[in-house]
């Protein structure tokens, strides 16, 4: 009986796991089946045979590599950034003896969590165009950057109004100014709170469809999510090939995700809590 | 010696970059689509004609709209009212097992971090007709196939689903943070009075993590108000327009209708939407869990 | 959490902010955007400009495993063009039709930055760009080459008298039929209305789809409903929406829109229909589930060695929807248009180097030759006149043949709804009065009250 009280959360656990898992699976078994009616046939097992085929032509109609490695600079070079400018503007309100305007601005900046950014699409896509940088990367780089200021801003600024003040105060004596204390002293602090906000602007980025899709036109600039999207459109008669696609462009998230989860969760969680 | 840090040429260094960014995509952009809300311009030609509130009376008589904001409301309640009871059930039976924690966190934290747009098309492919897997788990059952994404009375509950599938593992996540932090003393001293384990739940761990839920509920909103690249890689917003939400249905009108003043004036009814959305929850429910501290 | 209370001041505050802000950014929809016609010249030297390469972007849609024909025919007119001017790249970017057409170009015109080259639909967009001065004048150009005349027709690409686009090829509407199956049956392609109904229901008893159906996409089941509303209530009635002489809910038009209704219900589309892209279409048919494709003559290039339909070479016939009893109008009328072609960026006028490689291109393009094989390699009907016994020696694919007999018998022919009623309107049928009618959420009466209000709406905001 106890036994069975002991099981009983793993029963229900496990079967949690298996709707959040099998629908990948399903993907992957499918990716290796001939054609759709491989997959109609046998849609729960391992295929008696391995069409690896599918993974070639993928590979080659998807462009995954180019779509990739897009994805990753915009991600990446997006984030460091916003964390940069975010973290200047922290220091600025959280350690420097401005106040009253500081109360003023964190508090705008706090609206700016508010705001839908989805429904601003309209007009930033007027603002780029008047900037010239429709159809390059900065179209994405750009407005990436700033919406992620807001939620960066927060927890950076929170974090660095936690730091005790006489780090700093010690700091103006050895006769360090104030981009000294900054880059010298607080910065090098408030790393584990960048990790966190890197990782959720990181994601933010990787995974952003919307100005992706409308921003960019030219082929060679997508993004990985609107290639996806693309190649789906364009190959949606052939579920096993489309199955391959899916593959390559959910094995690298979960490669990364498989190192650095603890990580992952860790920044992720923490950021939205303390907001 | 405070006076390194009273520069206010430094300090006006330090805010401007962040300050200039906010002001072009935050701030000028509203004001935009306030004024483009009051044109009929079409976002081709060169100059947008003023039309008053005409664009905001046709958005609130529009039976399409309506259908748009209802189900960014499903999207709500289907988050409050089934996502978040979940979320707190497999939170506490994450928090409660002993083996294995590890395996369940990081596995029903893994949705969250694909793209929406790839869970999208690996979920079309669950809903498809005749080879997805659905059908088929279905079929096991002699159930007819079901037309998931076209069919109107399941398209919207197929989206849905799929939101959940993605984001409540999130959540699940960062509740279980919030259990985990809970003092252990007070469960034990509960449990050596004889608690249950279900007892203990309702009375020690729920009251203590009510900020959290609080806060998953606001994120829910956040999200579900920015609900569009999934509705959009699924199902376009069809069957005729029926899991349309506001933000495909500027999107539809903006660009594909010739209707770029139409289109912000939608937005800017997003935007008072989620104003008035936040205002409850502030005074609803934020209110009252403020009183709860750990 | 404590900071928000001070929220609702902060907003009050940002908004007072950006009024200010936003007197400075009223101004802003000056120069830039209105780009078009003037040519500007470049005070460059002439021996610079040529060392110098340069890029044409060129938007196409030839994407996708059935388009590899057509998209081989750009590749052969885009390597000879680069040939003949000196630094010229081509750079291609290939866009699904639809998503080109409906988001892409319009999001790009009205951002003023469309390719240099790019897929243009001929009515209606090719007017609202030109009205815009976003589309290249190509009167001149098409004179200079002395192909003004070449073409069947350039109404759908001119606007005030002159040419702003150049159809690539024409086509048709009709039934692809699967003619194994018909032979089998021993049936012809059907004569009346009623023996077309008896087959329908023949192939439903049979245990096989009746007609192919992807209606994700809501011109693909309206090709099939423009031409039912064209028997029903004659071909020229969709002329005479925009000017308010014929009405949407027109007693005829709804019972062509019954007609639909009837043969969904009745079960003879694929199952489903709503939730297929097009793609999924051809597949269908050449899987040999469905018996009947309404489709395009375009997609007769799926039949050819190499392509998806392989398979079904010499067993796929083409025929025009029956005549209906009591229809208005000419009977034979099937959908004929040369909508489809090439457009050009007003921007290219000014950088004299790009003028003259659209010139190339165009010239390489628009040619018999090119014609030729469009019409030979992928089924294209010709969008130029071509010399009848030239036409006659170069088709012998039996499909094709035919195809243009099945053209050449009807005695007119009509354009595809979309080209004559306004984007409003085009977006209330497809996108949701059709899938609407289809889904059984709507009925075929309230389908035509529901297109007139929206006709209506557009029509008074045109005045």
């Amino acid at each position: 009986m106890t036994r069975l009280k002991k099981l009983l959360p793993h029963i229900v656990l496990m079967a949690y796991l298996l709707v959040i898992l099998f629908p990948f699976l399903f993907v992957l078994f499918s990716s290796v089946k001939k054609d759709n009616n491989a997959i109609a046939l046998n849609p729960f097992g391992i295929p008696k045979q391995f069409a690896l085929g599918n993974y070639v032509e993928a590979w080659v109609n998807a462009k995954i590599s180019t779509y990739f490695f897009n994805s990753l600079y915009i991600s990446i070079l997006s984030a460091v950034v916003s964390i940069l400018i975010a973290a200047m503007f922290a220091f600025a309100i959280t350690r420097m003896r401005h106040f009253k305007i500081s109360a003023l601005l964190s508090g705008l900046i706090l609206v700016g969590m508010l705001i839908p950014n989805n429904a601003l699409m309209l007009p930033i896509y007027l603002l780029v165009r008047k900037l010239g940088i429709l159809d390059t990367h900065l179209a994405l780089i750009i407005p990436y950057i700033a919406n992620a200021l807001p939620f960066s801003v927060i927890i950076l600024a929170a974090f660095m109004r936690s730091l005790p003040g006489e780090i700093e105060e010690a700091a103006v004596m050895d006769g360090l100014k104030a981009q000294g204390i900054f880059a010298r002293i607080v910065v090098p602090l408030t790393v584990p709170a960048m990790v966190t906000v890197f990782i959720v602007n990181f994601l933010g980025n990787w995974n952003e469809f919307l100005l992706a899709n409308y921003f960019l036109s030219n082929d060679s600039l997508r993004t990985l999510p609107v290639g996806m999207v693309q190649f789906r459109d364009q190959y949606q008669m052939n579920y096993a090939q489309m199955s391959a696609g899916i593959v390559y462009s959910v094995v690298p998230v979960i490669v990364i995700y498989a190192i650095l989860q603890e990580k992952i969760i860790e920044g992720v969680t923490a950021g939205s809590v303390k907001g | 010696m405070n006076k390194a840090l009273k520069n206010p040429a430094l300090y006006v260094l330090f805010i401007l970059p962040c300050l200039i960014l906010f002001a072009m995509f935050f701030l000028y952009p509203i004001v935009s689509s306030i004024r483009f809300s009051l044109t009929s311009w079409n976002g081709v030609s060169s100059d947008p004609k003023f039309i008053g509130f005409d664009n905001f009376v046709k958005a609130l008589t529009e039976k399409r709209f309506w259908t748009a904001v209802r189900n960014n409301g499903y999207f709500i309640l289907f988050s409050c009212g089934i996502q978040v009871p979940l979320i707190v059930f497999f939170s506490l039976l994450i928090a409660h097992v002993k083996k294995l924690k590890g395996l369940y966190k990081t596995a029903v934290f893994l949705p969250s971090i694909m793209s929406t747009a790839v869970i999208g098309i690996l979920w079309g492919f669950i809903y498809e007709p005749n080879i997805g897997l659905l059908n088929n788990i279905l079929k096991v059952f002699g159930i007819e196939p079901l037309y998931w994404l076209s069919d109107e009375k399941y398209a919207m509950l197929s989206i849905l689903i799929t939101n959940a599938w993605q984001w409540t593992g999130f959540y699940i996540v960062m509740v279980l943070a919030a259990i985990i932090s809970i003092p252990r003393e007070l469960d034990e001293a509960a449990a050596i009075d004889g608690a249950t384990a279900v007892q203990r739940a309702f009375s020690i761990t729920l009251p203590l993590i009510k900020p959290i839920i609080s806060v998953v509920i606001m994120l829910s909103i956040a999200g579900a108000m920015k609900a569009a690249d999934i509705v959009i890689v699924m199902t376009k917003g069809g069957p005729a327009g029926s899991t349309d939400v506001m933000a495909t249905y500027m999107i539809k009108y903006a660009i594909t209708n010739f209707k770029y003043g139409y289109g912000n004036s939608i937005s800017v009814l997003i935007f008072v939407f989620t104003l008035i959305l936040t205002a409850l929850y502030q005074l609803l429910i934020a209110r009252r869990s403020e009183r709860i501290e750990y | 959490m404590k900071m928000k209370r001070s929220l609702m001041l902060l907003i009050s505050l940002c908004f007072a902010a950006s009024l200010a802000l936003s007197g400075c950014g009223s101004d802003n929809k000056s120069a830039g955007e209105t780009g078009g016609g003037s040519s500007g010249t470049e005070p460059k030297t002439e021996e610079a400009q040529k060392a110098e390469p340069f890029e044409l972007t060129l938007r196409h849609t030839q994407v996708g495993q059935d388009k590899e024909k057509r998209f081989a025919i750009l590749q052969d007119v885009v390597k000879k063009t680069e040939g003949e001017i000196e630094g010229l790249t081509f750079k291609l970017d290939g866009v699904e039709s639809d998503v080109n057409r409906k988001e892409k170009l319009r999001g790009e015109m009205a951002a003023g930055n469309p390719p240099d080259i790019f897929d243009l639909f001929g009515s209606p967009d090719s007017k609202v760009y030109a009205k815009e001065g976003k589309l290249l004048d190509l009167t001149p150009i098409i004179e200079e080459l002395g192909i003004k005349d070449k073409f069947s027709s350039l109404e759908p690409f001119t606007y005030e008298g002159k040419v702003y686009g150049l159809p690539i090829g024409g086509s048709g509407e009709g039934f692809f039929y699967n003619k194994e199956y018909y032979d089998k049956k021993g049936w012809a392609p059907p004569k009346t209305f009623a023996e077309l109904e008896e087959q329908l229901a023949a192939i439903k008893a049979d245990g096989k789809v009746p007609m192919a159906a992807a209606s994700k996409a809501g011109w693909v089941p309206l090709m099939l409903t423009n031409h039912l509303w064209s028997r029903y209530a004659g071909p020229d009635i969709t002329n005479k929406f925009a000017t308010g002489e014929a009405k949407w809910n027109d007693p005829n038009m709804v019972k062509a829109f019954a007609k639909h209704k009837e043969w969904v219900d009745k079960g003879y589309f694929k199952k489903g229909e709503l939730g297929f892209e097009y793609a999924e279409y051809t597949t269908q048919f050449t899987s040999g589930e469905a018996i009947l494709m309404y489709d395009g003559t375009w997609k007769s290039s799926v039949f050819k060695q190499g392509e998806s339909g392989e398979g079904m070479i010499g067993k796929v016939g083409f025929f025009n929807l029956p005549p209906v009893d009591g229809g208005v109008g000419d009977q034979t009328a099937l959908m004929r248009d040369v909508n489809n072609g090439y457009g050009f960026s007003s921007a290219v006028a000014k950088d004299p180097r790009k003028l003259e490689a659209v010139k190339a291109f165009i010239k390489n393009m628009f040619n018999e030759e090119m014609q030729i094989r469009g019409l030979v390699e992928d089924g294209v009907l010709p969008a130029m006149k071509l010399d009848a016994s030239v036409l006659e020696s170069s088709i012998t694919d039996d499909l094709m043949k035919q195809i243009v007999d099945v053209l050449n018998t009807a005695q007119s022919s009509f354009p595809a709804f979309d080209s004559l009623v306004q984007a409003d309107v085009t977006t209330e049928i497809s996108n949701i009065q059709i899938q609407k009618l289809i889904g059984n959420q709507t009925t075929p009466e309230k389908m035509g009250e529901a297109l007139q209000k929206a006709q209506e709406e557009a029509n008074s905001l045109e005045e």
